[in-house]
Parts: C-alpha cells; structure tokens; sequence
C-alpha cells in the first residue's frame, strides 16, 4: 500500500490548499466512490458517501487526526465505516432499483434482462453477508486489489484473508442457494 | 483446511487471468466438487464490480468537496482571529489585575505602616521592610535603612508603653545599666527572669545587644532572650532614641541628665553604671550635694518615676510616700530598697 506519494500532501491538506486538495481528490475519488458504490447499490447514496469520505479527510487533518501512514488506507477504511454506518442505519436495505453504470452483459434485451436480475440477485444476497464479509469482497472483487493489499487494509496476515474470502465466497453461494434475497 | 484456501487464491489469479471455472478444477478433481460454487460465487462477486464514476459525478464532488475546503479556510481564518482577540483580551485582564494588586498592595504596605507589634498588618511592616533591605542595594543606604527600623522598633516599643499593651517584641540597643535583674537597653528596661535566655556571657555595660521579649504594658519588656549582636547588625540611632526618650521617657531621660550633670553625657553615664551600687551611692550622693536645682529635678523626677512605677506596678501610694521619704532623707534606704526584689526599679530610679 502506498504511503503519501507526495510527502507535501499532508501539508497541503493541513493548509486547506486547494491545488493540493483537488489533486487528492482527482488521484482517489474513483476508488473510494466504487468501494462504496460495489457496497451500496443506490448511485446516489454512494456519490454522498464518497464525497463525504473527502470531507472527514479536510476535517480530521484540521484536528491532526487524519491519515498517518497511508492515505488510500485511510480513504477506503473511512468509507468503509461510512457504509456500514448507512446500512445500520438502514437496517434492512430494500431492493434498489438497478443503475445504468451495471455492466451490459448482453447485446439483445433477453440477455440484458438476464443480467440485471442475475445481478439483483448477487446483490442481494452480498446483502446479507457480515460486514467483513462484504467489506473483503469488496476489496477483493470490487476493488480488485490482490491478497496482499487486502491484508494490509484488513490489518490481518494474509492466511487469515485467505480464509475470511474462503468463508465469504461460500456464504454468498449459500444466500444465492438459498434464495435468501428480495 | 490452509490447502484448501491456496488452491482457491490460486484458482481465483487463474480466473482473473482469463481462464474459466473447468479449466483450473481440471487440476484439482479431488477439490472440485467443493471448489464449484465457491469458484462460481466469486465470478459474481466480480460481475457486481463497478466502473469509474463519470466525469460529471467527479466533478460534482469535485465542487462539494472544495467548497467545503473554503468553508474550513474561512472558519480557520474567524478562529486565528478569534484567538488573537482572545489573547488579547486576557493580557488586558492580567494586566488590570497586577494593576490592581499593585494598588491594593501599595494601601496595604501604607495601613501597615503604622502598626505596632500585636497588630494584624505588623508582619506585612516587617516584611516590607525585610524586602526594601533586600532590594537596596548601595551598602550606605542600607545600613541607613537597617538603623532606621531599629529605631522604628524602639518607637513601637514606646507606642505599646503609651497604650499600655503586652505584645511580644524584639529590639536592639545597648546595654547602659546592669541593676540587679533590670537591665537598661536603649533606654527600655529590661526585666532578666530566671527563664531569660541569656545566650552571651560577656554582656555588661556599653554591650550591643538584641533583646527578645514581652512588652508588660508598664513601660518594661519581659526578656525571653538576650543575646550580643553580631557585627553586621545595626544599633538603634542613639540621637533619635535620646530625642524618644525626651519625649516619651520624659523621667527616665532626666535621671540620665541628672546622673550627666556634673560631667560630660554618655561616658559620664557610662561610668557611673558600671557598678551598679556605688552608682546608686553617687546618685544619692550628687542629688544629696548637687545644687538646689539638682535637687528639685530630682526630686520631681522621683515623684514621677515613683508614680509611673507604681501604677504600673499596682503598687498602693505607700510605696511612693516612702519614695519621696527615700530621696529626701536617707540615701542607706534607697540603696536596700534597690537591693531586693521587683521593687528594685524604684530604688534604681531613685
């Protein structure tokens, strides 16, 4: 995981300079914003929740509690917590309405139909997996980050991610089994 | 169990590298039946993979988020104001309360400056004169300071007479007479009980001498402590002291003058006191053989003696009839007197 690619970020944050936040910004918008939108499945709620990650970011600098090592790990572990403050609060998620940002995986209309319901499907049932569950197939799948990364944003060894995808992995085949989904 | 979760990590890179679910169980028969729906799990976890935002919700937050950077600037901006102010503010308030505890400390300095021993404000006198001594630096000035306060004691020491206050005091001066038990220190008597700590052995006439004790309110000092002052102490100004005891110690003033008048001031006194007996004898003898004036100062002088002494003392007027008696007849009489207990300062007096 990277440290400050520019040591002068933090300093730049500190100061509220605008350059050095937009760059910020630029470099990891998009990696927060699919985190939390693979997590949540309403485009909405996840562009507030992502720009909002940014916004902790400004304000916990100012208190010199943000970021100490690495920026991208405090990024993604605040959305992280934002998501799972939002799904608390939403206790049980309803069934959203299908995005158009859902890959197309199909040319004709049966086979686009067939996806979106295979991918409402998935969704659901990723929505009954634990929050870590759901937070290291996120990372994994989502994000697309290999073991070892996700082990240094899980803060575990990497046997310890292997594992905990194994359990993930069979748990969402469980839900999708079961038809546990809306 | 750990074999099991390699071989799915390795199926898992085989899957992301393009290859498909038959392929990579095709090395693992014995675990592909468990395998399956974990392998098949896993490419819908990866079909739920979002693509980037847009442009327009990245720049949207772009916005957002640098508004509220603004936001943050201008609150930081009101609050470094804002502590500025603040500090201030609290430079004014430390200084209106050193401003304030410097006049009050001036008034309080001012009221203890006329106390006496006994008071309330005596230690804050003390005190202050303890910090103008530290704080005077030239060593003419301060050893001019230091007679002055040895002669502010005496003045005390004479305002608790005139009251007729006990408190206990302490005092410098020198030793001019040795009477039996009554000393006389700068001019004030000084009772030597059995419970006096006398600390120097070499204490006779002319010696310096600090004196701590109880003013008796009759015009004595009980002494709880005598001892020879050491060299860098300073004596009481003995001009301003003769000038007190005009005023204050109008009887005891006189029998010195009396006792000078047929020599030359202090010496005089000196010599006379040295033996305490004899000098009563040549009191006696020079008021007896002095000149008529001699005689009638000392007479007057013995009249007021004898009566402060005795109010003081609470003695009854037979006391001061014999006095009188004493210093118009025999002078063998006023010698016992003196000879034998309190009444002794009558006899000195006398």
């Amino acid at each position: 995981m990277s440290v400050y690619d520019d040591p002068r970020a933090l300093d730049g944050l500190r100061s509220l300079d605008s350059q050095a936040i937009g760059a910020i910004y630029d470099k990891y918008f998009s990696e927060v914003y699919r985190y939390v939108r693979y997590r949540i499945s309403d485009d909405v709620t996840a562009e507030d929740i992502a720009s909002d990650v940014f916004m902790r970011l400004l304000e916990a600098v100012q208190k010199r509690q943000g970021p100490q090592s690495s920026l991208k790990g405090w990024l993604i572990a605040t959305a992280a917590h934002a998501v799972n403050d939002h799904l608390r609060r939403q206790y049980r998620r309803p069934v959203e309405v299908l995005s158009e940002s859902l890959p197309d995986h199909g040319a004709n209309v049966h086979s686009e139909v067939d996806a979106r319901e295979r991918n409402r499907m998935v969704q659901s049932a990723y929505a009954q997996l634990t929050s870590e569950q759901q937070h290291v197939l996120a990372l994994r799948f989502g994000q697309g980050y290999s073991v070892e990364e996700t082990a240094l944003h899980l803060k575990k060894n990497i046997n310890a991610v292997k594992a905990l995808q194994f359990r993930a992995l069979a748990s969402l085949q469980r839900q999708i089994a079961e038809g546990n989904y809306e | 169990m750990n074999n099991l979760h390699e071989i799915l990590e390795i199926c898992l890179q085989d899957i992301e590298q393009g290859a498909d679910i038959d392929t990579v169980l095709f090395r693992y028969p014995e675990l592909a039946h468990e395998l399956r729906p974990i392998l098949e799990a896993s490419v819908n976890a990866r079909s739920m993979a979002i693509p980037a935002p847009s442009a327009e919700v990245v720049r949207r937050n772009r916005v957002k988020v640098l508004q509220r950077a603004a936001q943050l600037r201008a609150a930081k901006t009101r609050s470094s104001k804002r502590v500025w102010f603040t500090s201030l503010r609290r430079a004014a308030v430390t200084l209106a309360v050193v401003a304030t505890l410097f006049v009050s400390g001036t008034r309080l300095v001012g009221a203890a400056s006329t106390t006496v021993p006994g008071d309330n404000l005596y230690p804050v006198k003390r005190t202050w004169e303890d910090v103008l001594v530290l704080f005077t630096f030239n060593m003419q000035q301060r050893e001019a300071l230091e007679v002055e306060h040895e002669n502010e004691r005496l003045h005390e020491l004479r305002e608790l007479f005139a009251e007729g206050r006990f408190a206990e005091v302490e005092f410098a001066g020198q030793v001019t007479s040795q009477n039996g038990n009554i000393w006389i220190v700068s001019g004030i008597p000084v009772i030597i009980s059995n419970q006096t700590e006398i600390r120097d052995q070499g204490i006779v006439i002319n010696s310096a001498v600090r004196v701590k004790g109880h003013a008796q309110g009759d015009g004595v000092v009980l002494a709880e402590r005598v001892r020879l002052l050491s060299s860098d102490e300073k004596l009481p100004d003995l001009d301003d002291e003769h000038e007190d005891d005009k005023e204050d110690h109008e009887g005891e003033d006189r029998q010195e003058q009396d006792n000078s008048g047929k020599g030359s001031g202090d010496e005089k006194l000196s010599d006379e006191t040295q033996t305490p007996e004899p000098e009563s004898e040549s009191k006696d003898d020079s008021s007896n053989s002095g000149s008529g004036s001699d005689n009638s100062d000392s007479g007057s002088d013995d009249d007021s003696d004898s009566g402060k002494d005795d109010s003081d003392n609470s003695n009854d007027d037979d006391g001061r009839e014999d006095n009188k008696d004493d210093s118009g007849h025999d002078s063998n009489d006023s010698s016992d007197d003196s000879g034998g207990g309190d009444s002794s300062s009558d006899g000195e007096d006398d």
